[in-house]
């Protein structure tokens, strides 16, 4: 649901891009999702698509790369990937912020944002 | 591009362009929490975020915590559609806004910003903000609070923590509400919170019923003491 968010805002970002540059149509635009932000590429995939037609973005491509999780420990300054909950009952595994270290609370590092990398358009 | 000639490209019109943006897309909103955040610093308010699935307490929690501190507190209500909540917070006599998201999923800084706008923050001390029910979006969207606090209760069930860990992993106390229910819904509030300390193990995990009371005050002075 929050994907449709996302998506709203990376549009409107791109097309007030591509309408300052007087561009007529945009080819590609590379999307960056991190690891800890709870962005589902898939659905944001659909949100776009659906709100681009008619608009220059129309059946343009989209690229979506992923930003692994990382996370520093302030108790034993670890720093690195974190610790995984294999049994978790979402997707997949989750990322924890329980340093795999010393087992304490660690801070995310990276992995936590969501931007739009690069935009590919006609002049 | 072409940093090495001085003349200008004109664009031929039907030229293809490879930009780099690096443009973050939750930027937008971290910036206007971190604006939220310092016109509340300044007034010496400590606002707290109340998140959690539908029905789990929120409303009910924060007019018991209202009820304890009486005064110098004020609510924002965060709605899509209905005033219902804000109004029974009205009713113990603090200042209410109700924040209406229409069709949103989440509170965003923006509209937080707003309602700090429409109060009279002077004499306040503490913000408590109910977010809209929903266990995913609102944690993408800080809103300038100092604390975030999760509500979950023993009604949803035994793995409740462990099918919606995002949620937990910025929150600072996490809520386990309606106990008394535990027995009746077979849910242990132990596995609960060692669920919650998988994935972060510093959250400050404080086990009330809003029925019997129980746990209200350790609730009330933890959130005193963010
Ligand atoms: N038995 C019991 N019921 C509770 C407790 N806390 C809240 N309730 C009930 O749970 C229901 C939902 O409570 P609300 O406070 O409206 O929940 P909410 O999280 O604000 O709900 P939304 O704003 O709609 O997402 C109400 O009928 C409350 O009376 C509790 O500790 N024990
Ligand atoms: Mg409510
Ligand atoms: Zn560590």
């Amino acid at each position: 649901m929050h994907e449709l968010s996302i998506a709203t805002a990376i549009v409107e970002s791109v097309l007030e891009f591509v309408e300052k540059k007087g561009a007529s149509k945009v080819l590609a635009i590379r999307l960056a999702v991190g690891e800890l932000s709870c962005v589902e590429p898939e659905q944001l995939r659909f949100c776009i698509s659906s709100i681009t037609e008619e608009t220059p973005m129309e059946n343009s491509a989209l690229e979506i790369e992923k930003i692994d999780a990382e996370v520093l420990c302030p108790h034993c300054s670890y720093s690195g990937r974190p610790k995984y909950w294999e049994d978790a009952l979402s997707s997949g595994p989750v990322a924890t912020l329980q340093c795999p270290q010393c087992g304490k609370a660690a801070q995310a590092s990276q992995g936590e944002d969501c931007c739009i990398r690069t935009i590919k358009y006609v002049a | 591009m072409n940093s090495f000639t001085i003349e200008t490209l004109e664009a031929a019109p039907d030229e293809i362009y490879d930009i780099e943006l690096e443009h973050s897309l939750l930027e937008a909103n971290a910036k206007l929490s971190r604006d939220n955040r310092a016109l509340l610093d300044r007034h010496g308010i400590v606002a707290i975020d109340f998140m959690g699935a539908i029905g789990s307490g929120k409303t009910t929690l924060i007019t018991r915590l209202v009820e304890k501190l009486k005064t110098g507190v004020a609510v924002f209500n965060g709605d899509a559609t209905t005033g219902a909540d804000a109004d029974a917070i009205a009713k113990q006599g603090v200042p209410v806004v109700q924040i209406a998201t229409v069709n949103g999923c989440h509170l965003d800084a923006n509209l937080v910003g707003k309602a700090l706008r429409k109060i009279d923050l002077g004499g306040l001390k503490l913000i408590f903000i109910e977010n809209i029910g929903n266990l995913i979006c609102p944690a993408e969207f800080p809103l300038g609070s100092k604390a975030r606090v999760v509500v979950v209760s023993v009604t949803e069930g035994p793995w409740m923590v462990r099918k919606h860990p995002h949620m937990f992993l910025g929150a600072a106390i996490v809520v386990i509400n309606k106990t008394d229910l535990a027995e009746a819904m077979e849910v242990s509030v132990e596995e609960l919170a060692n669920d919650v300390h998988k994935l972060k193990p510093d959250i400050r995990v404080i086990p009330t019923s809003c029925k019997t009371g129980a746990g209200l005050d350790e609730v009330t002075a933890a959130l005193l003491a963010v």
